[in-house]
């Protein structure tokens, strides 16, 4: 983006950017600007939400990496993360920013109970760690976040499911659908065109977002072959739902699935496989 | 009368072979007078970990919340379930916080380990941990509910055999405390799962 601005701008900004608690003559803060396109060199992610639960799917960048097949860790997923039990959250951006983040989306969840005996609203937790995200683009001179965090969860007093973001700047805007990161435009094209009018069956959002997903790649990252490989899954498939309904007094259970390769195979196979084909066959015609 | 009888409570946890009982009465009263016949004192903290509050009973609830709390901070960060011993050293040290402004309340902890052994713990009111193997107590009556145990424990019994001697020992304490009774319930766990049940005691 910088590189496109004239020479004389270029210098103007560098003058202001030095700086987050400082404006630029046009009004902006550059280094909050900064952070914002350390994100958009991020891993592409996906969120759907459907009526009876979200999907998330998020590319995976460690593995991209050459020693890839030497990682080992004990955590069920580098991207998204439970937050509480109606709400999870996939992080995108500065690994080190996004375990402080979720360190304090997760004790402000649990105060919220604690204080209130009830879920906090989705909503509610995403403005307390905008909150906290603004501070740093304001006070004390320290950087920003250099992280999005995308929120999924479930609102009781609504009884809808809900798909936040966040950026670095402490804006959050909530989505029916959402795609952002690498070649985020291309995806987001494609939600315009098929998420549907009113929210979809948690079945119909698994290939939508997986489709998205191959979209915002540079090579099929979603294929016969990849989504078969076990030794190196590419993309983390979530589902957020109620598994079950509860009580008037009884607990609700909530479901926070990530899907296994094979699941995730079934589903390209299912969906996307006969698509693919048809159009590698109307592409040799 | 000490602030620990306010409101009156009798509990007990009793280890059998490969499982543990926790049972306690249900009353909620202000000194003299019964308030309520359905006070829960024992909570689940785990599938395998039950813990019983007794002492004052606004301390039984807030201790309940905060421990559910750290609890569930733990769960999430280590993505695995608390073991009893773990949770009772977590106990510890909350009730240690409050050195000089304690909870007024003398927790039991029953458990199951992984290899599905029994774990007992009582604590005092500031975190003082004893481990048992056979049984713990705690409440307005804990002399009655030590001669009781004592009297009918015995190792190595089978959950139907830990059912019955818990709650013969907790009906006959209560029957002499004006502060506890009114109502008792008893949960066995074992590695199948959690068997919950209330006891029709006397009414008084």
């Amino acid at each position: 983006a910088l590189a496109s601005k004239k020479k004389s701008q270029q210098q103007m900004s560098r003058r202001y950017d030095k700086v987050v608690t400082t404006f630029s003559p046009e009004g902006r803060l550059h280094q909050v600007e900064y952070a914002v396109e350390a994100i958009n060199q991020a891993g592409a992610c996906v969120g759907i939400v459907g009526k009876d639960g979200v999907v998330i799917a998020a590319e995976k960048q460690n593995v991209r990496a050459s020693n890839g097949r030497l990682l080992e860790t004990t955590k069920t997923s580098e991207k998204i993360y439970k937050v509480d039990d109606h709400v999870a959250v996939c992080v995108a951006g500065l690994s080190a920013d996004a375990n402080v983040l979720v360190e304090e989306a997760r004790l402000a969840a649990a105060r919220y109970r604690y204080a209130y005996g009830r879920r906090v609203p989705v909503e509610q937790l995403v403005q307390k760690v905008c909150g906290l995200l603004q501070l740093y683009t304001q006070y004390g001179g320290q950087r920003p976040f250099g992280v999005k965090l995308v929120f999924a969860g479930y609102d009781d007093i609504l009884g809808t499911y809900q798909l936040f973001t966040t950026d670095p700047s402490g804006t959050y805007s909530g989505y029916k659908a959402l795609c952002f990161g690498q070649n985020a435009t291309n995806g987001q094209s494609l939600l315009r065109n098929e998420y549907p009018d009113e929210p979809p069956a948690l079945d119909d959002c698994l290939p939508l977002a997986l489709k998205v997903m191959n979209k915002t790649s540079d090579s099929e990252i979603i294929s016969e072959s990849t989504a078969a490989d076990d030794a190196s899954p590419h993309v983390d498939l979530f589902s957020l739902s109620l598994k079950d309904l509860g009580t008037k007094d009884g607990p609700k259970v909530f479901s926070h699935y990530l899907f296994p390769q094979e699941k995730i195979a079934a589903i390209f196979k299912e969906h996307l496989a006969p698509d693919a084909a048809a159009a590698a066959a109307a592409a040799a015609a | 009368m000490s602030i620990m009888e306010h409101n009156g409570a009798a509990m007990i946890a009793m280890a059998g072979a490969d499982c543990v009982a926790i049972a306690a009465d249900t009353r909620f009263g202000l000194r003299q007078q019964t308030v309520a016949v359905d006070f829960e004192k024992v909570f689940r903290m785990t599938d395998k970990t039950y813990v019983g509050f007794g002492g004052l009973a606004t301390d039984v609830q807030t201790l309940r919340a905060a421990l559910r709390f750290r609890l569930s901070t733990y769960e999430l960060k280590e993505e695995r379930v608390m073991k009893p011993k773990a949770f009772a050293n977590l106990l510890s040290h909350v009730l240690y916080e409050k050195r000089f402004g304690p909870y007024f309340v003398e927790p039991i902890v029953a458990g199951l380990d992984d290899d599905g052994k029994p774990f007992l713990c009582g604590m005092d009111l500031i975190g003082a941990p004893v481990f048992c193997g056979d049984y713990v107590v705690s409440g307005t009556c804990t002399p009655n509910l030590n001669g009781m145990c004592e009297a009918l424990w015995r190792p190595d019994m089978t959950p139907d055999e830990l059912f019955e001697a818990i709650s013969q020992c907790l009906l006959a304490s209560v029957d002499r405390d004006a502060l506890s009774g009114w109502g008792a319930i008893v949960h066995v766990i074992t590695k199948d799962g959690v068997t919950s049940k209330r006891l029709k005691g006397r009414m008084d």
